[in-house]
């Protein structure tokens, strides 16, 4: 989308970022001898999600927010109904919160495999596509096609769709899976397993590379029990503090920032990190069975500094999803079979409130808030975990600038060769993948270069 | 046969209908094999901008850029396929199409900061600025409908979409016909190719595959407001995926006494 740009003396400009969701485009500057800008711009146009659903009613806001982004479809639906079910006082059956997380473990599945085996592993491994790494990896690159698979299957049995799935709605489903489909789900996910612990041992044995680590501070939703999990109504940080999703704004503290348009986060004014490496983090001695013997495995210290271990922090959850599919489809089934009605949709008993929801989207935390009068959607906020970790990402570019450049003796970042130039550029895209960006999602977010720089 | 040159560009949407295709995990490696992919931003980072032979696109145009480069890429392309109703209709943000509502709601979201590099717009289908070959639409577009018209135009044989409305579709499953159960449902005026997922679920049609070729809306809008829908209610439903091509539907509708 980007028009071919002179490359300054000065700068090294990434003009648009391969193997993520969306545009985006990094931008390094040095003056003498100093960094002087890192910019992470992001010209996407703007689509004005909030304003849309001004006016609607409860079900057409469901219909409308996955539309934000296709990748985490599933988590937008969902936070919407967790957000809308709280102020509309809708209390779900047991049934209908076991296939919520079913879905939900299939979209985690899918968009986990897409983006750690396909948008991130070639990276590592010197490829520039998971279809030209074929050439030597074809088993890995048709185990991680089957993962994905598997994860679409199971959003599409669950929701109607693998993207934008209608079924799952405020109050319930439109209609349960069969008992059958269910099976077949248990099964392949069993099949599926010994798959993902080969794909953990591949992605443990990689070489990651350091120049961008730093301390981190993470987030994420506390699960209501003991056990490891994508949903809950607290948020649990790195500094030891638990706080209340209510509390949201306060949490994200999303800000104008003077460089661009868009709005940043940041948590008593240090940047923080959401996503499968915070749920790690804070959440991984909570796992059960292989998935916590992998952690075991492959968690170092490393993984408080490095956001690239966020593939492998990925990675895991998949085996995660996997293992817990087969409790929660036994689960199901039972109750299925011996509670039929279960199943129905709960219509809201009031027709006004507002209240926040939240789910850990693949990417991170995704809050929702709505307020509702008589039916009607008056006010909506969301943010966004791509939000959330823009600062750390630009913080990661920053420490790893300042390792790779400022060490290279040289004044201006014209004598840098093409290959040493490459590397570093690498390097850059090497983490802002590993943040799994999804840039279509940042809806608040129209980020423009507004200095053009001499 | 020499694989003809193909490239996928994404502009403002969700980028459902690209992911559509890399959903296609059993044909994968085969859509890499029937075209030479040169350019696919989202899946792959060697991509050349040159001449092509067919282009897909999803998203719709919003900023001054992607209208430059939308212009730019029908110059070099010899079919321009619109993938999904974004870049069909103008997607889910062309439901105020006409309204005259648009610079209010980016001032609301974005308040008084001006763009200096990208300006934006109100969102617009490409057709808006550029002659279309082909439209697949779909919220996102069907996996499968992709597939059998992907083929086709590595042939070179035109796409070939359904002609009938999910209805058709909706009798096929033998579903209980939600109409008549007094649920708003758009199954009669909106393009078929879905598999009619919704209401084999129980769930009114939403029109997520944007209108239907010569669909009566007239009698659409009489018998729900027969079931007790208003006209406000009605056209909101219709307006959710629509985007320019209902707007335009509607006005035709208004020349008749529909009121």
């Amino acid at each position: 989308m980007e028009k071919t740009s002179k490359v300054k003396l000065n700068q090294i400009r990434i003009p648009a970022i391969a193997r993520v969701e969306g545009h985006g485009n990094i931008l390094v500057e040095v003056a003498k001898g100093k960094l002087k800008t890192i910019h992470l711009n992001i010209p996407e146009g703007p689509r004005l999600f909030e304003t849309l659903v001004i006016n609607k009613t409860p079900q057409e806001v469901v219909n409308i927010v996955p539309r934000i982004c296709a990748i985490c479809s599933v988590s937008h639906r969902y936070a919407a109904i967790r957000a809308l079910e709280r102020a509309l006082n809708v209390k779900t059956t047991k049934t209908t919160l076991l296939l919520r997380t079913l879905m939900h473990c299939g979209e985690m599945i899918e968009s986990h495999s897409l983006h750690a085996f396909a948008l991130a592993l070639p990276d590592f491994l010197g490829y520039p596509s998971a279809i030209a790494m074929t050439d030597k990896y074809a088993p890995q690159v048709l185990s991680a096609l089957r993962l994905k698979k598997f994860g679409n299957y199971v959003m599409e049995v669950v929701t109607a769709r693998y993207t934008h799935g209608e079924n799952a709605t405020v109050g319930g489903f439109g209609k349960a899976p069969s008992s059958e489909q269910l099976l077949t789900i248990k099964q392949q996910a069993n099949e599926l397993i010994p798959v993902a612990e080969e794909l953990i041992e591949l992605m443990r044995n990689l070489e990651y590379p350091t120049a961008m680590e730093d301390g981190m501070t993470f987030m994420c939703l506390k699960p209501p029990t003991d056990k490891y999990g994508f949903v809950g109504d607290k948020v649990l940080i790195s500094t030891g503090e638990e706080q209340p999703i209510e509390r949201y704004k306060e949490l994200c503290n999303e800000r104008v920032v003077e460089h661009s348009t868009a709005k940043r986060c940041r948590y008593n004014d240090r940047p923080f990190v959401v996503g499968a490496l915070a749920r790690m983090n804070l959440l991984g001695e909570r796992l059960r069975g292989k998935a916590a013997d992998a952690f075991k495995r492959c968690y170092s210290l490393s993984w408080i500094r490095n956001p690239l271990y966020a593939n492998l922090a990925q990675t895991i959850e998949i085996l995660y999803c996997l293992e817990e599919i087969d409790t929660i489809i036994d689960a199901l089934i039972k109750r299925i079979k011996t509670l039929p009605d279960e199943t129905k949709i709960i219509e809201p008993s009031i027709k006004s409130g507002k209240d926040v929801g939240a789910v850990e989207a693949p990417r991170g935390t995704l809050y929702h808030y709505y307020e509702v009068n008589r039916g009607i959607i008056t006010d909506a906020n969301m943010i966004i975990p791509t939000t959330q970790n823009l600062d750390a990402i630009e913080n990661h570019i920053r420490v790893a600038a300042q390792n790779l450049l400022l060490n290279i003796n040289t004044k201006s970042l014209a004598s840098l060769s093409e290959e040493q130039r490459k590397k570093i550029e690498l390097i850059f895209e090497m983490i802002v993948r590993a943040y799994d960006p999804c840039i279509s999602c940042s809806v608040h977010l129209v980020e423009t270069q507004n200095k053009q720089k001499t | 046969m020499n694989k003809p040159k193909v490239g996928f560009y994404n502009f403002s949407g969700c980028a459902g209908c690209l992911l559509t295709i890399l959903n296609c995990e059993d044909a994968l490696l085969d859509i890499f094999n029937a075209g030479e992919v040169v350019s696919f931003l989202m899946a792959k980072s060697d991509n050349v901008e040159t001449e092509l032979d067919i282009a897909f696109i999803d998203g719709s145009i919003t900023t001054n850029e992607q209208e430059e480069f939308l212009i730019n890429l029908r110059n070099r392309t010899k079919k321009l396929v619109c993938l999904g109703v974004c870049s069909c209709y103008g997607g889910l943000q062309a439901m105020e199409y006409e309204r005259k509502t648009w610079a209010k709601r980016l001032k609301k979201v974005y308040g008084n900061k001006l763009f200096n590099v990208v300006i934006p717009m109100e969102s617009k289908p490409a057709d808006s600025f550029v002659k279309v070959d082909y439209y697949i639409p779909g919220c996102p577009i069907d996996g499968d409908l992709f597939l059998y018209n992907y083929a086709r135009l590595c042939r070179g044989l035109p796409v070939d979409m359904p002609k009938t409305p999910v209805c058709l579709e909706c009798k096929w499953h033998e579903n209980e016909c939600l109409l008549l159960k007094g649920e708003l449902c758009l199954g009669p005026v909106t393009a078929g190719g879905c598999k009619a997922r919704c209401p084999s679920h129980n769930l009114p049609c939403v029109g997520c595959f944007g209108p239907a070729d010569e669909s009566n809306l007239t009698s659409e809008f009489n018998l729900l407001k027969e079931k007790g829908y208003s006209y406000t209610e009605i056209e909101r439903k219709m307006r959710l995926f629509g985007g320019v091509k209902l707007v335009k539907n509607l006005k035709s509708l208004w020349k008749k006494p529909a009121k």
